[in-house]
């Protein structure tokens, strides 16, 4: 039964900690004070409803009838599945994503967008965030060897990519090139020269020994 | 000498399976010891006085954090919004108030009251701490006589506050007096463990373990062995339901959490 309510606790823990490391996002955080959002997902048996302040208070209400009364007193109420869940990043989306049928959305469109554009802007110096543990030289050499060790990363998944493709489309090869003619001719050569000074030499041999006789 | 033996008349037959406290119109129980009614809240206030400074953390020793997950499911089931005028009874040091306040907004209001000046001051300190200020009344009020007009609240909680009312009907009378009709009142309190494996277990812990963490953190066992002995003596859930619908509550429900260690009753006035 308190299923629900760790959950929301740890979606709420999580979402302050997130606003408290960028104090840039007051601003848009203001904007939606005072409004809720129900966020209803098909596959879970509660409906999680985000109440703005000068924080988020999160509450997982349980769909039954009761509870159904007060679903409309949230500002704006969104239904979707568990797929859908991550288009919600990018709000400009979401009218698409009604358009599917893949979201429902009764009420202010403009407090579903508000949160997507909150979480989505979010700045966070994570470099700074470590500084105050470790102080400005080891968080700064840390990240610097993490974005190295990345952009190599990087450089040699691109690398790789590139010879992957290029061995996929190239056409597989079903003749010789005319320089590997050339190579084995030239070879061919060289073999029946020296067999036939092989030859001369037997020969040379084989009379100078019935001379003998 | 502890609390309980500077105010206690007699002793009571300690029984913890008792179905509903026994009350004589002179007497009632504090604890497994029966008391002066007129003596009981001085008490009870004393108790709280001795804990309100370690309050918090004690309630998160003992109940290894839980107790949030009660509170919580207790704010999920209250139907709180904005402009919602919400009283926080026995609300102790403001864990329900500081939720509330935030869903009910600049539109609404919350009132933190408690019987107990030391637990309100240190409620009040620490909403005031958080930044909650503005839409946050405090008053010292005893729930069998609230202080407020009729019809004044769209909710009423009272969390872990009921068990040391002395008198419980007269509470619940009040409590039914000031909330608005459509208004619901939310009674979060200890209850009778549903298992009896689970019963002998709690029992164990509450009797034996409890009060020597309340000696070691807050450095008063009595007033935790006072806090196992009225769990106790605590209704039980079909027993409050039935007071709850005696003092005129409708659709009165509870919900068994934690295997019935604690259970949220719930009822509408209409």
């Amino acid at each position: 039964m308190l299923v629900g309510q760790l959950l929301s606790a740890g979606i709420e823990l999580a979402l302050n900690q997130l606003l408290q490391l960028d104090p840039d996002c007051q601003g848009r955080l203001k904007k939606l004070s005072g409004k809720q959002l129900q966020v209803s997902v098909n596959e879970l048996p509660w409906s999680l409803l985000f109440t703005f302040s000068g924080q988020i208070d999160v509450s997982a209400l349980e769909r039954n009838e009761e509870q159904a009364a007060m679903e409309s007193s949230a500002d704006c109420h969104i239904t979707l599945g568990l797929g859908t869940l991550s288009d919600l990043k990018d709000s400009s989306k979401i009218s698409q994503l009604i358009q599917q049928g893949k979201l429902d959305l009764a009420g202010d469109i403009n407090v579903a967008q508000g949160f997507s554009n909150l979480m989505k802007e979010l700045d966070i110096d994570w470099e700074e965030q470590l500084s105050k543990y470790t102080g400005d030289v080891v968080a700064h050499q840390t990240f610097s060897s993490v974005k190295s060790f990345f952009t190599s990363a990087q450089q040699e998944i691109d690398k790789l990519a590139a010879q992957f493709s290029t061995h996929l489309t190239q056409p597989e090869a079903v003749a010789v090139k005319p320089v590997e003619v050339d190579d084995f001719c030239e070879q061919v050569n060289v073999l029946r020269s020296a067999s036939d000074r092989l030859e001369a030499r037997i020969d040379q041999l084989i009379a100078s020994q019935q001379d003998d006789q | 000498m502890s609390v309980s033996e500077k105010h206690a008349s007699t002793a009571a037959n300690p029984s913890a399976s008792n179905k509903q406290a026994p009350e004589s119109t002179e007497k009632t129980h504090f604890g497994f010891q029966q008391v002066d009614k007129s003596a009981k809240a001085s008490m009870v206030a004393e108790v709280f006085q001795s804990v309100a400074a370690k309050y918090d953390i004690m309630n998160d020793v003992m109940s290894l954090g839980i107790h949030r997950l009660w509170k919580r499911f207790t704010i999920d089931c209250s139907g709180a919004r904005a402009g919602h005028k919400v009283l926080d009874l026995a609300g102790g040091t403001g864990d329900l108030t500081a939720k509330f306040s935030r869903i009910v907004g600049e539109s609404g209001e919350v009132v933190l009251a408690d019987i107990n000046d030391a637990m309100l001051r240190v409620g009040r300190d620490k909403l005031r701490d958080k930044g909650i200020v503005s839409n946050v009344k405090y008053v010292q009020a005893n729930a069998e006589a609230l202080p407020f007009p009729d019809n004044s609240f769209d909710i009423i909680t009272i969390a872990f506050g009921l068990r040391n009312v002395t008198d419980k009907d007269k509470a619940l009378a009040s409590m039914y007096r000031v909330l608005k009709p459509g208004g619901r009142l939310l009674v979060l309190e200890f209850s009778k463990p549903t298992s009896e494996v689970l019963n002998k277990v709690y029992d164990a812990y509450s009797f034996h373990l409890l009060p020597k963490i309340g000696e070691l953190v807050a450095k008063d066992g009595d007033s935790y062995k006072y806090l196992a002995e009225s769990i106790r003596m605590h209704p039980e859930q079909d027993v409050l339901k039935d007071m709850m619908q005696g003092a005129g509550f409708e659709q009165v429900t509870y919900h068994n959490l934690t295997g019935g260690i604690v259970a949220l009753h719930r009822g509408f006035k209409f």
